[in-house]
């Protein structure tokens, strides 16, 4: 299907780009967010996995699947919320018990604000975000606790050429509370930055790369850093009909470093791939 | 370090008398009363544009509006079937059921060519010119 999307294009269309309709770019850029926030009065369903595969050892193996609604009340702010999902497959990993599970993970929400929109006489535009999410399952180990993150994000893009070509950049702080079943509190973030550059091949067709520098702390406050990483891969983007899309994106490990451990990546705080698969459907 | 062993030795750390987590609730309460705040420009009286849309086309499919003032777009649906306005840039979409009008309210514009079309139909396609 992605084959005849990407040969067929649109038709007539498809090689003359004045000729396209402007395209949403929230979600054209793989796991880095473009500033879009939708049309005033739109609804979208989505169901958005990530998927995370790869410690020093063993097999680890771990899902989060966001089933999400959203909708644009204004001409400026855009709301999501819904449940998360997640599935952990883990074996022989040093320092985590091996695990097979499903379970509801917990629940989330979403406010972005566009703060500087984008004109045919300005091709920036940033959008604001912040994303309180409460888990029951720890997102990397798979145990029961009580978790709280606040995720705060600046998605900024730029057109750079008129229907075709787009950057993107994210800016990440993270931080979270994690309450474990023994009872106890650990406090951690992660914070980071993200550039992207995606291609329109044809009017329903984006393929691009990113991106990711990430660092992690034992503290919210970003005072004992543990270790950071960089990710980079390929991302894609298919509109299949006006109201149904979706987004894909691979990200690899190519550097990374712990403190305290020479060996080549960062495998404790991140994963050595991960995946991004979105579906959605506005109404 | 493990989860477990990360736990233990935080367990012995000093917590701030004001967890840093309250104070970014705090900041994000104020970022949300700031966001909600409406642009001035929605009491100022919109310009009125009127657009026909009749055999798959918008009459007419070039308008034009003043900069820094909001705009209601008065679309009258003439074809025996329904309609969807919408636009990316203007950030709007409407759905105008067959021999109907409806009305849809956009934010003051920056100067610059703002284009809407027909959902439904790819052939119908119009500009908004502001300046």
């Amino acid at each position: 299907m992605a084959a005849g999307f990407l040969l067929g294009g649109s038709g007539a269309r498809a090689e003359d780009p004045s000729s396209w309709r402007e395209i949403e770019t929230k979600y054209i850029f793989g796991f880095t967010l473009g500033s879009g926030i939708g049309l005033e009065g739109e609804k979208e369903v989505t169901v958005d996995s990530i998927g995370r595969f790869g410690k020093r050892d063993g097999h680890y193996a771990a899902s989060e699947t966001k089933y999400e609604y959203e909708f644009t009340p204004s001409q400026f702010i855009q709301i999501e919320f819904g449940a998360l999902g997640s599935t952990h497959n883990i074996g022989g990993v040093t320092g985590l018990d091996d695990r097979s599970q499903i379970a509801l993970g917990g629940a989330f929400a979403e406010l972005r604000y566009l703060a500087i929109e984008r004109t045919s006489n300005n091709p920036l535009a940033v959008t604001l975000a912040v994303e309180p999410t409460i888990r029951r399952i720890d997102e990397t180990v798979g145990e029961r606790v009580q978790n709280f993150e606040f995720e705060t994000a600046v998605n900024a893009d730029l057109e750079l050429l008129r229907n075709r070509l787009y950057a993107g950049f994210n800016l990440l702080y993270e931080p979270e509370v994690t309450r474990t079943s023994l009872g106890y509190t650990q406090r951690e973030a992660r914070a980071g930055g993200s550039a992207a550059l995606s291609f329109r091949i044809t009017s329903n067709v984006v393929l691009g790369g990113e991106i990711w520098y990430l660092r992690h702390y034992d503290a919210a406050n970003l005072t004992a850093f543990t270790g950071d990483a960089v990710l980079l891969g390929p991302t894609l983007f298919i509109k299949f009909t006006p109201k149904m899309f979706m987004t894909a994106a691979w990200n690899a490990q190519v550097w990374g470093r712990e403190v305290g451990n020479p060996a080549a990546f960062n495998l404790s705080e991140f994963q050595r791939n991960r995946v991004k698969l979105k579906f959605a459907y506005e109404f | 370090m493990s989860f477990e062993q990360n736990a233990q030795h935080l367990k012995g750390l000093k917590v701030p008398p004001l967890p840093l987590m309250m104070r970014n609730l705090a900041l994000a309460a104020i970022c949300m009363i700031a966001m909600f705040q409406t642009p001035a420009s929605h009491a100022q009286q919109a310009t009125e544009i009127q657009l026909t849309y009749s055999k798959g086309q918008f009459q007419p499919s070039q308008v034009s509006a003043p900069a820094d003032k909001p705009i209601s777009f008065r679309i009258k649906n003439l074809d025996a079937k329904a309609m969807e306005f919408e636009s990316t840039s203007l950030r709007v979409e409407k759905v105008v059921a067959a021999g109907s009008e409806g009305v849809v309210n956009v934010r003051a514009l920056k100067p610059g060519r703002y284009e809407f079309y027909d959902d439904f139909n790819d052939k119908a396609r119009g500009t908004l010119t502001v300046q």
